[in-house]
C-alpha cells in the first residue's frame, strides 16, 4: 500500500531520522541529510529515539493484532454455544446478542429513530422519508404507516399508556397521532422556526417537550396544543430533550457541546454540563436500578459517600459516552470504545448496563461497574442512528441509514 | 483571458435544467447534513460515490460529495461562489477538478484551480484543503493526457506558500509500459472501477485519517510504548 503523510508527519520523520543519525554516530549522513532536507541546527530533544520506538511499536501492535484476533475467535464462539439458554438468562441479566431475529424493510430513507410500545408488542420507527411505520417485534410483521409529516421525521415518543404518539420532524411541526383506534393525526402543532430534532412526554402525559435547531426547548400542553414555556440558553441546534423519570427535570444536549439541565417547572437552567468536546447528539436517563452500579464505578473519586443522582448518560461526535451526576453537576466517568460519532444511548432495564449505537455500524453493550464494553454486535452495513431497550420483554431495536429496522433477541 | 478563472454555471443545450438542479440539493444538503470531509469537483469526484472505495472507506468519515459530471473549472468556481460551501464546517475539503478543461492550456489549468483554492480558504481560514493530482484519460497517449501531467508537474510550485493544502499524487500506476490505460482500471478510459478507484483514492484516504485524527494519534501511540 502507498503511504501518504502530511506535511507535519513527514518533517517529524525527517527530524526522528536526522536523531536516529546523530545518536549513532552517522555524523557524515547525519550532514548531508540535514543539507538535502533543508533542516538546519539542532534537532530538538522530543525527537530523540522516536523512530526506534515507532519501529519497535510496529512488532508490539503486531503481538497486539494476535492477541486480538484470539480473543475475537473466542467471543466468536461464545456467540454460537457459550450464552447461556433463554431460559437460564434473567432479566437483569439478559443482553441482545446476534445474529438479529428480524431485519426489517420497509423504509425508503434512513432511520431516525425506533421505540418500543409501552404494551402492546408494538414498535414504531421514524425515517427520513417523512414516513412513520408500525411493526410487531415478536412476529417481524409490518403492521401500518403514519403519514403526514412534509418532511424527515426526528424522533417519535409514546406516552406512558401508548394511547397517543408523539412526533417532529424537520417541516418544524408536532403532531400527536391517536394511536388507539385511528392512527390517524389528532392535532399538530407550530412554533418553533426550524427543524424538530427531538419530542418527548412529561411522565404525567399532559404536556410534551420538544428540542430544536432553532436552539429552544418548548414545552406544548396536549390537550389544547398550546406552547405555554419556551427554554432559551443553548447557543446551537438543540439535539435531544429527556424529562426525568419525575418530570422535574429536563436534560438537553446540543451542537454546543454542553448538556443543560433545566427545572420543568420554572424554566431555569440548573445546570450547565461541559466534558465532551463535539456535538452532543443523545440522552438518556439513569432508571433507580443503575445507581449501584454507577457509584461502584464512580468509585474512586468518591469519598464522600455515595452519588445521589439522578444520574444522566450522554453520547457524542467524540466517540465517547459520559455518566453524569446530574444532582452534583459533575462528570463522572466515560465510557470509551466506539470508533465513530455515538448516536443512541439506553440504560438496560436492570441497571448493571447500558446499549449505545454509533456510526462506527455497531451496538455496544456496555458494563457500568467495570466501565468496559463487553460486547460489541456488527449491527448494520452503514452507520446506526438508533435503539431502543424494552423495559420488560428480552428485545433491542435498531435503526440504521441502511433504511433497516432489526430485532435483536437478549439472552 | 483564461476562462477558468471566470465563473459559469454551466449552459444546459438539453433544457431539462439538470445542473442547476444538482446545484440546489447540494445546497440544502450543505444546510442539513454535518459533513467532517466534502468532496467537491468533476466527474472523477461523481463517479467516486458509486464505489465500493466510497462506502467503504469515505462515508465512515462522513462526507459529501459534490461532484457533477463533466464540470470544468469555471462551473466549480462558479457553485462554490453560489454557496456550496457557505454552510457547512468541514475539517477537510478535498477538490478534484480540470480533467474536463482539455481546450484550457495547463498553465490555465493550474490557475484555475489555486483560483478555487483560494475562494475556498476565503471562506474557510482553517479548513485543511486536498488536492489529488489530475488523472490521466483516453486508452491510448493523447494530447489531454500530456496536458493534465504538465497541469500536475506545474502544481506542487503554484500552492507553495499556501499553507493547509497538500497534494497527493493519485495519477501513478494507470498508464503500463506501452503507453495504454487498461478499461479494468478505467472503464471508458476517464471514470474508475473498483480497482481503480482503490489504486487512486486509497492515499487520498490515508492522508485524511491522518488530518481527520491530528491530536488524536500522538494519544495513541503512547498507550504502545507505555506497554
Amino acid at each position: 500500500m502507498k503511504m501518504v503523510l502530511s506535511q507535519r508527519q513527514r518533517e517529524e520523520l525527517n527530524k526522528a531520522v536526522a536523531d536516529y543519525l546523530s545518536s549513532n554516530g552517522y555524523t557524515d549522513a547525519l550532514e548531508a541529510f540535514k543539507k538535502e532536507a533543508d533542516m538546519p541546527g539542532e534537532v530538538e530533544r522530543k525527537f530523540g529515539g522516536l523512530l526506534e520506538k515507532k519501529w519497535a511499536s510496529v512488532i508490539r501492535l503486531q503481538k497486539k493484532v494476535m492477541e486480538l484476533e484470539s480473543k475475537l475467535n473466542e467471543a466468536k464462539d461464545e456467540i454460537i454455544d457459550g450464552a447461556p439458554t433463554r431460559n437460564k438468562r434473567t432479566p437483569t441479566e439478559w443482553i441482545p446478542r446476534p445474529p438479529e431475529k428480524f431485519c426489517l424493510t420497509g423504509h425508503r430513507a434512513p432511520l431516525t429513530r425506533v421505540i418500543f410500545h409501552p404494551v402492546f408488542s408494538l414498535m414504531v420507527s421514524a425515517s427520513e422519508d417523512a414516513t412513520i411505520k408500525v411493526w410487531d417485534f415478536e412476529t417481524g410483521e409490518y403492521e401500518r404507516t403514519l403519514k403526514g409529516h412534509q418532511d424527515c421525521v426526528q424522533d417519535v415518543a409514546f406516552d406512558s399508556s401508548g394511547k397517543l404518539l408523539v412526533s417532529c420532524s424537520a417541516d418544524m411541526s408536532i403532531k400527536l397521532w391517536d394511536f388507539q383506534q385511528t392512527f390517524e393525526c389528532v392535532r399538530t402543532m407550530l412554533g418553533h422556526d426550524h427543524n424538530v430534532s427531538s419530542v418527548s412526554f412529561m411522565p404525567g402525559g399532559d404536556f410534551v417537550v420538544s428540542s430544536s435547531r432553532d436552539k429552544t426547548i418548548k414545552m406544548w400542553e396536549v390537550s389544547t396544543g398550546y406552547c405555554v414555556k419556551t427554554y432559551t440558553g443553548h447557543r446551537d441546534w438543540v439535539r435531544m430533550v429527556r424529562a426525568s423519570p419525575d418530570g422535574s427535570l429536563l436534560a438537553s444536549c446540543s451542537n454546543d457541546q454542553s448538556v443543560r439541565i433545566w427545572v420543568a417547572s420554572s424554566r431555569e437552567c440548573r445546570a450547565e454540563l461541559r466534558a465532551h468536546d463535539h456535538v452532543v447528539e443523545c440522552l438518556c436517563w439513569a432508571p433507580d436500578t443503575a445507581a449501584g452500579p454507577i457509584n461502584e464505578a464512580a468509585g474512586a473519586d468518591n469519598r464522600k459517600g455515595a452519588h445521589a443522582g439522578p444520574f444522566l448518560a450522554s453520547g457524542s461526535r467524540d466517540k465517547t459516552i459520559r455518566i453524569w451526576d446530574v444532582g452534583a453537576g459533575i462528570a463522572l466517568f466515560v465510557l470509551a470504545g466506539h470508533d465513530n460519532w455515538v448516536r443512541g444511548v439506553v440504560f438496560h432495564p436492570g441497571g448493571k448496563f447500558l446499549v449505545s449505537a454509533s456510526d462506527d455500524k455497531t451496538l455496544r453493550v456496555w458494563d457500568l461497574r467495570n466501565k468496559r464494553c463487553m460486547k460489541t454486535l456488527e449491527a448494520h452495513k452503514h452507520f446506526c442512528t438508533c435503539l431502543d431497550f424494552h423495559k420488560m420483554h428480552p428485545y433491542v431495536i435498531s435503526g440504521s441509514v441502511d433504511q433497516t429496522v432489526k430485532v435483536w433477541e437478549c439472552r | 483571458m483564461n476562462l477558468c478563472k471566470v465563473p459559469v454555471p454551466v449552459d444546459e443545450g438539453e433544457g431539462d435544467n439538470r445542473w442547476i438542479s444538482i446545484h440546489n440539493r447540494f445546497l440544502t444538503e450543505s444546510k442539513e447534513k454535518d459533513a467532517d470531509v466534502i468532496f467537491i469537483g468533476d466527474s472523477i469526484v461523481q463517479a467516486l460515490q458509486h464505489t465500493d472505495v466510497w462506502n467503504e472507506l469515505f462515508v465512515p468519515l462522513h462526507c459529501l460529495n459534490f461532484g457533477i459530471h463533466r464540470d470544468k473549472i469555471e462551473n466549480v468556481l462558479w457553485r462554490v461562489q453560489n454557496g456550496e460551501l457557505d454552510h457547512v464546517n468541514p475539517k477537510v475539503i478535498v477538490l478534484h477538478v480540470g480533467t474536463n478543461n482539455y481546450s484550457n492550456t495547463p498553465e490555465e489549468i493550474k490557475d484555475g484551480i489555486v483560483e478555487i483554492v483560494d475562494l475556498i480558504r476565503q471562506k474557510h481560514p482553517n479548513v485543511y484543503i486536498v488536492v489529488p493530482t489530475l488523472l490521466p484519460r483516453g486508452q491510448q497517449p493523447n494530447p489531454v493526457r500530456e496536458k493534465l501531467l504538465k497541469v500536475n508537474e506545474l502544481l506542487p510550485t503554484a500552492i507553495d506558500g499556501h499553507s493547509k493544502v497538500e497534494i497527493v499524487k493519485i495519477d501513478n500506476g494507470f498508464v503500463r509500459a506501452d503507453g495504454t490505460i487498461s478499461h479494468h482500471d478505467m472503464y471508458d478510459y476517464l471514470l474508475l472501477t473498483n480497482s481503480g478507484c482503490k489504486k487512486a483514492f486509497e492515499p487520498v484516504h490515508d492522508l485524511l485519517l491522518q488530518l481527520l485524527n491530528e491530536g488524536e494519534t500522538e494519544k495513541e501511540l503512547e498507550l504502545v510504548y507505555s506497554e
